[in-house]
């Protein structure tokens, strides 16, 4: 028999540009796709049991609803047949998000209990802030799953599905095996950075003022400990601050202020005890029946 | 908590080839089995009738690398094998690691700077005391 006809020479060039230039296509549309098998991956690899009917609705976003009603409807189908059978995902969302924030309150202030509430707010709102969290869920493949109306899916999408699978898993397996995960997923995002890159603050010096009123020490005197090339274009102040003269921080900087509000900086960071020696965060298996973890479930 | 890196594996054979015979010999006797103890992992089996390419097995990872592995003329253990290692790798490219370690935490007690260990400016030297 003959050799198989290969593709001619002098088109291979053309169809390679094809292939090339063609737009992304989601992988749903490529070939070798199933989407319930997908699913069932999906709930293995993150190691949960998910009732796999919320975890489909989980996926459903709106926009995909009305963009696939608005395709029935200029296909010209009946009217009944227009509506689809499909739940959106805004309802899981909604309690994926409050649970969130409210665990990830409840861990902050357990771990780090000097901090005051509004520095707890700036890391819960880092933390399910849209960049990262639409960071997780395409490193989880959401982004394959999610049934939205464009390609590739926008950050603000990625990050109600996510919430929304948080919430379908809030549903089937209650709020401790959904605290561990929240955990599990959310919480490493914070190594290696550190408090004052997340929680903006404009005056540290005043804020520190505050602090030491609230812990009856007196007010810091800033004094200059170590000062290199004072009459060049780069010198280095480190400026400690002595509360009865006794040292509380020391920080360097370029100019005497700026060395000032760093030394500011570092000792709220002593005091809240979010500095870079601080012990690392406890992944072990919490005990049972703990109260207050029961106490989140009031959604 | 771990998550396995491998999103599905794609093997794509031809029913007829001589090179596909391990590719069709894993399907038929340890398909099964690799898939029941990755549950994390897709597999699809796709025969293409017909003379096609030679017969390959696709690997899709998390953060979106395709890698593509000829199985022609490879046992059914071999395929095995190879389909265990690429379970378990991560998707990252496969380029010389520079340095084998890593650490997120380079310095315990403070990074030197040639400040440390100097005494500071406010540090007052008194008259020695005489000895009693």
């Amino acid at each position: 028999t003959a050799p198989p006809p290969e593709k001619k020479r002098w088109l291979r060039a053309y169809l390679e540009l094809q292939r090339l230039q063609a737009p992304p296509q989601r992988r749903s549309e490529k070939p070798n796709w199933d989407y319930h098998a997908e699913i069932q991956a999906f709930s293995h690899r993150v190691q949960e049991n998910f009732s796999l009917e919320l975890l489909k609705t989980a996926f459903v976003n709106p926009c995909y609803i009305e963009s696939e009603e608005a395709r029935r409807r200029q296909l010209g189908l009946a009217k009944d047949a227009v509506a689809l059978q499909l739940q959106d995902n805004a309802g899981l969302a909604g309690r994926g998000l409050r649970f969130a924030r409210a665990y990830l309150a409840q861990c902050f202030e357990g771990a780090y209990p000097e901090l005051p509430a509004k520095g707890i707010e700036a890391l819960v709102n880092f933390l399910t802030s849209q960049e990262l969290v639409s960071y997780v869920a395409q490193n989880l493949s959401i982004q394959d799953l999610a049934l939205c109306r464009d390609f590739p899916a926008p950050p603000d999408v990625l990050q109600r599905t996510f919430l929304a699978v948080i919430g379908a898993l809030l549903e089937s397996s209650g709020p401790e095996r959904t605290g561990i995960f929240v955990r599990d997923f959310f919480i490493p995002q914070l190594i290696g950075k550190d408090l004052f890159e997340i929680w903006e603050v404009v005056n540290p010096m005043g804020l520190l003022l505050e602090e030491l009123t609230k812990r009856n020490i007196s007010a810091p005197e800033p004094r200059i400990t170590r000062q290199l090339g004072v009459s060049t274009v780069l010198p280095v102040y480190f400026v400690g601050l002595y509360c009865d003269k006794k040292i509380l921080a020391e920080g360097p900087g370029e100019t005497l202020l700026a060395a000032e509000e760093e030394a500011a900086r570092v000792a709220l960071r002593k005091l809240y005890g979010y500095t870079e020696n601080r012990r690392p965060w406890d992944y072990s298996k919490p005990k049972q029946g703990l109260a207050a973890e029961k106490a989140i479930s009031s959604n | 908590r771990y998550v396995r890196q491998l999103q599905r594996l794609q093997l794509l054979f031809s029913p007829t080839a001589a090179d596909a015979r391990g590719a069709r010999q894993f399907v038929e006797e340890a398909a099964q089995d690799f898939a029941r103890q990755h549950p994390d992992v897709v597999l699809y089996v796709s025969p293409q009738s017909g003379p096609g390419p030679a017969p390959v097995l696709r690997a899709e990872y998390l953060n979106g690398t395709v890698r593509d592995e000829l199985i022609a003329s490879k046992t059914s253990e071999e395929i095995v094998q190879l389909a265990t290692k690429l379970a378990n790798q991560s998707g990252l490219d496969i380029i010389r690691i520079r340095k084998p370690f890593h650490t997120d935490n380079p310095s315990v007690q403070g990074q030197w700077h040639p400040l440390t260990n100097k005494p500071s400016v406010l540090t007052v030297q008194g008259p020695r005391l005489q000895p009693q």
